[in-house]
């Protein structure tokens, strides 16, 4: 399954705590022009390596679908980064 | 009582086989079933998930924490990028690890191969402990 949401939550020493939440499938339909493209470029750049077309857009598929779950905690001091993919 | 032994003595209510007929198919039906796990010991490990990393760090007198959870599908599906390296990047690979001292022939690393290895992290538990920092990488 796709991921659905990206949240990103920022804790500063100073100040507010930012907290960012990204649903997924809404970022790639508004992108969807761009990611067409990005597409394209892709094919050909796989066509010029001789790298099977179908099979890196497989992979790149199936990597993205392994996303959910995905967590990254990072804390220094009283600063502190979390970013989570579910 | 379950169906199966229902149906045998609802044969043998309508004299359909006689009590050492009934008896035969009760036994067989007993030796079929499986045995019963006794507590939890018998239940299979469950398969790891994810792949933890947790680092703690002190640095100039302040604490660092890194903690990061991949998922082991993520795993499998990366190395599957193996497949995707272009031969005549391979070998130029190939040459530079040889010039380093790390004769390591990349074209005969399979995807199989790596997914084999990832199958394997599940019993893996990495600790390292220093003064100032602890690193710990196992599966879950």
């Amino acid at each position: 399954m796709m991921p659905q949401l990206l949240t990103v939550r920022v804790n500063r020493p100073r100040g507010r705590a930012i907290r960012i939440w990204v649903p997924v499938l809404p970022v790639i339909l508004l992108l969807s022009p761009f990611l067409i493209l990005a597409a394209l470029a892709a094919a050909v750049a796989c066509l010029v390596y001789r790298v099977k077309v179908t099979q890196a857009f497989g992979t790149g598929w199936r990597l993205f679908c392994a996303l959910p779950g995905t967590r990254f905690d990072v804390q220094e001091g009283r600063t502190a980064v979390l970013v989570s993919i579910r | 009582m379950n169906e199966q032994r229902k149906d045998i003595l609802g044969l043998l209510a309508e004299g359909k086989i006689t009590p050492d007929e009934a008896e035969q198919l009760i036994a067989a039906l007993e030796r079929d079933q499986p045995p019963v796990a006794a507590g939890s010991e018998g239940r299979p490990k469950a398969k790891a998930k994810y792949l933890r990393l947790e680092v703690d760090t002190l640095e100039n007198g302040e604490p660092g924490r890194v903690n990061a959870r991949v998922p082991l599908q993520l795993l499998r599906a990366g190395v599957r990028l193996a497949a995707l390296i272009p031969p005549q990047a391979l070998t130029r690979a190939n040459a530079e690890l040889g010039k380093s001292g790390v004769p390591i022939d990349l074209t005969q690393l399979k995807p199989e191969q790596l997914e084999a290895l990832v199958e394997q992290l599940d019993e893996m538990t990495l600790e390292v402990d220093q003064p100032d920092a602890k690193v710990r990488i196992f599966c879950e």
